[in-house]
């Protein structure tokens, strides 16, 4: 599904946040990317869904080198991973239901299936009472699981989820962890960053620890 | 196939939905593309009145032969010889002094004033049809008849007409002139104002390319706006310059009785107005392009 092999990443300016990284997932594997902020989780959790392109090494998912795709097949090979961003990236004008949609629309889904599929992802994560409310309506969990919702809309093969505990009390955090655990049971690929060790605790799952840019020693699951 | 088609209706419906966002804004604007379209097309139509007006002129080189008053039958005789043994000549056809002041009485109202003068003040006269148009060779001619007896001046009719006809060429000139202008100026204002469109969507087309919009994808509706904001812009400058040509007609039809060739408005033929109305609609695509083209280069570094 993944495949890592020396991977690097350099930010203009310098910025060094990964200086090597071979790993791999397996399908419907479901692994959490722990360590401190600045480890290099996100950029490796970019790196994975072809937001951006490594400076060294090859990222092998589904089968593509994505270094040796251009632009629009990266773009297309991105609506088969859902992301889930750790800033959310929802858009403040368009409601819950539109937020969700997006990406069909982008697929060019028919409205009738772009609606029937839009309210059934809304449902699984508890939000279909809230499909005509404005994301600023929404609190942070309601708006963590509306991205969540955004990002398995179009049935992704593979789920990527940066942060999806960040700032959320112990309770909501639990929540947010047993959706992505149900999404894992029926075969999906589940990748997440975290540094929330208590919401991880009670998670059955290998886990892989960065530190500085590169891997730490394997730790048991 | 049905979806890349769905996906191009998604991208007209957006450009609708953007542009009934703010009614009065897209109105002004294409109001403004409106105008800037109907002045070179305003001046086109007129410049098209002109020249079908001076097509229904006889514009083959002339030249009159004046003779002096006291000429005699014998005399005109005699410069119609020289003027039919002349080369280049066509025809000649003489026109007696009496014949001239009959005319002018029958289609002027100058009739009166004649009627109270106590001789013709017209001379005798002789229409030369030249098979040339050859300037210089006409102006020999016109040399040589001046100095035959009896002869008190020649016109060489054909100046006025050559005269005419580069006058069209320029008109010709100042309507394509401002029309590329004008044109320009249609692309540069449709490439503005989809820019702040794009600036204002900023935020909806980062997470659209996060979640695996192309460039294509991003750039599609707002090329379906641009040209639609062409295509109505088109439109308004066709009702504009109807609506001038009207105004214009209805005072070209008081002014026709008076002269004796056919003033009218010739309008757009219905391939011109196609080409109006898909010329807009392609300078707006063309902005919009180069607008949203320049904007995507700047949001793709940023990743």
């Amino acid at each position: 599904m993944i495949r890592f092999s020396a991977v690097a990443k350099r930010y203009p300016g310098g910025l060094e946040a990964l200086r090597g990284v071979s790993l791999e997932v397996g399908d419907g594997e479901m692994v959490a990317i722990t360590g401190h902020s600045g480890a290099g989780k996100s950029t490796l959790l970019r790196l994975a869904a072809g937001i951006e392109r490594a400076t060294a090494g090859t990222v092998v998912v589904q089968g593509q080198n994505l270094g040796a795709l251009g632009e629009s097949a990266l773009a297309v090979l991105r609506r088969r991973i859902g992301f889930v961003f750790q800033d959310h990236k929802l858009l403040h004008d368009r409601s819950a239901f539109e937020n969700v949609a997006l990406p069909l629309r982008i697929a060019g889904f028919a409205r009738d299936e772009a609606a029937r599929r839009v309210r059934a992802a809304l449902d699984k994560v508890g939000l279909l009472a809230r499909e005509k409310a404005m994301p600023v309506a929404l609190s942070g969990g309601e708006q963590q699981r509306l991205c969540i919702a955004r990002a398995i809309v179009n049935r992704p093969m593979m789920l990527v989820a940066d942060e999806p505990t960040g700032n959320l009390d112990a309770e909501y955090a639990r929540a947010i962890i047993s959706l992505f655990v149900s999404f894992h049971q029926v075969g999906t690929t589940v990748l997440l960053a975290t540094h929330d060790e208590t919401s991880l605790a009670r998670l059955d799952c290998r886990r892989v620890a960065l530190a500085a840019g590169l891997l730490a020693a394997p730790q048991p699951a | 196939m049905i979806r890349a088609l769905r996906r191009h209706g998604h991208a007209l419906a957006d450009a609708l939905r953007r542009m009934g966002a703010q009614p009065v804004a897209s109105l002004l604007s294409i109001l403004v593309l409106g105008v800037a379209i109907a002045l070179p097309v305003a001046a086109a139509v007129m410049l098209k009145s002109v020249a079908a007006t001076t097509a229904s002129f006889d514009t083959e080189p002339h030249v009159n032969v004046y003779l002096t008053l006291d000429a005699a039958d014998a005399d005109a005789k005699r410069v119609g010889d020289a003027l039919r043994a002349t080369p280049d000549v066509a025809a000649v056809r003489f026109i007696p002094r009496a014949e001239a002041l009959a005319e002018l009485k029958s289609t002027t109202h100058l009739a009166e004033l004649l009627g109270s003068l106590d001789k013709n003040p017209l001379p005798d006269a002789f229409t030369v049809r030249m098979r040339t148009t050859d300037g210089a060779r006409i102006g020999a001619v016109r040399a040589a008849w001046g100095a035959l007896p009896k002869v008190d001046q020649v016109v060489a009719d054909f100046e006025w007409s050559e005269r005419l006809a580069r006058w069209a060429r320029f008109g010709e000139r100042v309507v394509i002139g401002i029309g590329i202008l004008l044109g320009g100026a249609v692309a540069f204002i449709v490439a503005h104002l989809i820019r702040l469109q794009v600036l204002t969507q900023r935020q909806e087309i980062e997470v659209s390319q996060l979640i695996g919009a192309t460039a294509g994808d991003v750039r599609r509706p707002f090329l379906y706006h641009g040209a639609l904001q062409g295509l109505l812009a088109g439109a308004a400058a066709w009702g504009f310059a109807a609506a001038f040509a009207f105004w214009l007609a209805a005072e070209l039809a008081a002014l026709t009785p008076n002269y004796a060739a056919e003033l009218k408005v010739v309008f757009l033929t219905p391939a011109e107005r196609i080409g109006l109305v898909g010329g807009a609609a392609l300078l707006g695509l063309l902005g919009a392009w180069s607008a949203v083209s320049r904007e995507l280069r700047r949001f793709s570094t940023d990743r």
